[in-house]
């Protein structure tokens, strides 16, 4: 077993809440309340969940462009929270970010060579000419090329800008990047475009990625593994192909009915959530999905589950954990199981089924 | 008699760069009870087509051509494009209700909700103020929310996104519209919040018997919600079917690239293949290419005559209409597996031509 280039444990990562004339703390929003993951080299780690469910501040949080508050991360066998000065710089070049905004991720008033310069100076990589042969490398391979050097970037698409942002964050070589919402804010016919990029860099450069999205056919195309994550915490785990086969977390099987779908045969019964996500400011007790769970029960309402595991896929529910059981460890069953109970359990949407 | 009729609809705008046609020479048509799905990417024109039928259109945009018919029970048309502002006003927000993207932006900050759904009756009915917050109590119960009473005298900020754009639903229903205009109704929401707007506006229709036209970007909403669709590009209908044949069967090259340029669910075997693309990038409406407008981007025919003539509107089946020279060969699957594979090429080309 090869050790993980990233590896993190129970990282907590709280905002204060602030009140009064004297500023005084009076809570936290915990943004991300317990996270562990880890990521080998050259794989991909799909983190999905909702606006607020802490998937950008975990990302964010790995390369401490928040400051975390509490747990580890260890990147290539060295803890990033621990480091700082020269050390915490050296360990930044290997780890870049591409944010979800092309347009408010790139400076206006900057060309493309200053923006895509400005790292390779921090970082002292080459000479001048050096640079120039590594920032057309770095755009070559995004599929653009030198000539983008002396323009600005209000004279690109959207699609292209996203290019320029992976390539400000490839040209410093890293080992590992944070995918932030890559594709959101981009058209439909462009977005398949920047996915072929990102997949064809992982395979040429050997990149890591942990890929942010709240699309899920997406993060199921891009990724090896997928975490589900819903206020704070990661709810479900597991190889990508296990996790979509046979989720077994409530959320995530009401997650995967929400999503509208053009396949007609997909076009099935949509188990529709009651409510809202609660503010991480006051999660509940016991398991957080419980006010909205139609499955929950007493001892949801009062003892946070644990993780129970079959065979690599890891999921925090005291329904499942039964199921699972009751199944003899067998997860298709489990599956088909909970989501028979989902059905059974809550205000059915009847779906143009054709 | 269809409860809405666009004729060659012509909407554009005088700006200091020149003449820009936004919508340029739409039909369409709703009828009672339907839901139209309006799909495109952004600058298609999509959203100036609702503007237009709401006469909502601002300066320097002008309706140069064209007529929009809203018709009564009795089949009595009144052509928005020519009606003056007074009556203009009556329909709007009476007939012809209006969901927007952000429901924040449609909402005022400063005035509770029940006051903001109050007033939209006591725009367009003579009813006292009394019976009014009364229908704003029906219709917050109308749309699910929960403890209603309490939510007539909160203000929006706070509510959640999904309570919000409830309320937008409300107000828009509170005079009994014919029709609703929802512009990316679900876009600033969650999947979850999403479905329960999508379940709540499905089952309003069937309850009330509003016709819908729904603008979107997302295909998989259109599949879900509508009885048939239009797919804009560049300011044009390229194709309208009804919702379950478009699905099955596209027939233009842009809506053949737009399903297949999405991943599908379960879809595990395509990994390590590429995704499907539509190369190049959707055209600003000051660079409209000359005929078929697709045509740069269009991996399956790409003829001097596709550069030349507008290709027109043909039915290729009963209510299945297309706009491109080729829409009956392009029926053939065998023509549209090799057109695929021109895709990577014309990609890489594309993407040559625009970085240097």
């Amino acid at each position: 077993m090869t050790q993980p280039l990233l590896e993190v444990v129970d990282l907590q990562t709280h905002f204060p809440v602030r009140k009064g004339l004297l500023r005084r703390t009076v809570g936290a929003v915990r943004a991300v309340d317990g996270v562990s993951f880890s990521i080998e080299r050259g794989r991909t780690l799909g983190l999905v969940g909702e606006s607020g469910c802490g998937k950008t501040t975990v990302g964010r949080s790995l390369l401490r462009l928040v400051e975390p508050t509490g747990g580890s991360v260890r990147f290539d066998g060295r803890d990033v929270l621990a480091t700082g000065g020269g050390e915490l710089r050296g360990l930044r070049r290997r780890m870049q970010i591409v944010f979800q905004d092309p347009y408010g991720s790139l400076n206006p008033r900057m060309k493309i060579r200053t923006i895509l310069e400005e790292g390779l100076i921090i970082h002292r990589l080459g000479t001048a000419a050096e640079r120039l042969e590594r920032m057309t490398v770095a755009l070559g391979r995004t599929g653009l090329t030198a000539a983008a050097l002396d323009r600005y970037p209000h004279e690109f698409s959207g699609g292209q800008r996203q290019r320029i942002a992976i390539a400000r964050a490839i040209v410093i070589e890293p080992d590992f990047l944070v995918l932030d919402e890559p594709i959101s804010a981009l058209d439909v016919s462009i977005q398949a475009q920047v996915v072929n990029l990102l997949v064809e860099l992982r395979e040429q450069l050997g990149l890591t990625y942990l890929f942010i999205s709240h699309d899920l056919s997406v993060v199921e195309y891009v990724s090896d593994e997928v975490a589900v994550m819903y206020l704070g915490r990661i709810v479900e785990r597991a190889a990508a192909e296990r996790l979509y086969a046979e989720p077994l977390h409530p959320y995530t099987l009401a997650l995967f009915s929400a999503v509208p779908s053009v396949e007609p045969g997909r076009r099935r019964r949509r188990i529709v959530l009651t409510g809202d996500v609660p503010s991480p400011a006051s999660p509940p007790p016991g398991c957080r999905f419980h006010p909205r769970c139609p499955l929950a029960e007493q001892v949801c309402r009062q003892t946070e589950p644990p993780a129970t595991m079959i065979e690599g896929h890891a999921v925090h529910c005291h329904v499942a954990a039964r199921e699972v059981e009751r199944a003899g460890g067998d997860a298709v069953v489990a599956s088909a199981r909970m989501a028979e109970l989902m059905a059974s359990n809550t205000a059915l949407a009847a779906v143009a089924t054709p | 008699m269809p409860l809405l009729e666009i004729n060659n609809l012509v909407t554009a705008f005088h700006t200091p760069a020149g003449r820009v046609p936004a919508v340029d020479g739409i039909s369409l048509s709703i009828e009672r009870g339907k839901t139209l799905g309006l799909v495109g990417e952004s600058g298609c024109g999509k959203s100036v087509t609702a503007m237009s039928i709401l006469g909502l259109v601002a300066a320097p945009g002008v309706i140069e051509a064209g007529e929009i018919l809203l018709r009564d029970a009795g089949g009595n048309a009144l052509n928005l494009v020519t009606l003056p502002e007074p009556q203009l006003r009556a329909v709007r927000g009476g007939r012809i209700g209006m969901i927007f993207q952000e429901p924040m932006t449609s909402l005022n900050p400063v005035f509770t909700i029940g006051d903001q759904i109050a007033e939209a009756v006591l725009l367009h009915r003579d009813v006292s103020r009394a019976e009014a917050r009364g229908r704003a109590l029906e219709m917050l119960e109308l749309v699910r929310m929960a403890d209603p009473r309490r939510r007539l005298d909160e203000y929006p900020h706070q509510l959640s996104g999904g309570m919000r754009q409830r309320v937008v639903i409300a107000m828009a229903l509170a005079c009994e519209p014919d029709l609703i205009i929802a512009d990316e109704p679900t876009t600033a929401l969650d999947v979850t919040i999403q479905a329960q707007i999508l379940d709540l506006l499905a089952d309003l229709r069937q309850r009330l018997g509003t016709a819908i036209l729904l603008i979107t970007h997302d295909l998989g909403v259109v599949a879900e919600t509508c009885d048939d669709v239009a797919v804009m590009y560049a300011g044009r209908i390229v194709e309208q079917a009804p919702a379950a044949a478009l699905f099955a069967h596209p027939r233009h090259p842009y809506t053949i690239g737009l399903l297949a340029a999405r991943p599908d669910r379960g879809g595990r075997a395509a990994r390590g293949k590429r995704l499907r693309t539509i190369p190049g990038m959707v055209p600003a409406p000051q660079h409209f290419p000359s005929g078929c407008r697709f045509h740069p981007r269009c991996a399956y025919v790409r003829t001097v005559e596709c550069a030349s003539a507008l290709p027109s509107l043909q039915e290729v089946e009963p209510g299945h209409f297309v706009r491109c020279s080729y829409a009956e060969a392009l029926g053939e699957p065998r023509r549209t597996d090799a057109a695929l594979e021109n895709n990577l090429a014309l990609e890489n080309n594309l993407a040559r031509e625009n970085g240097a």
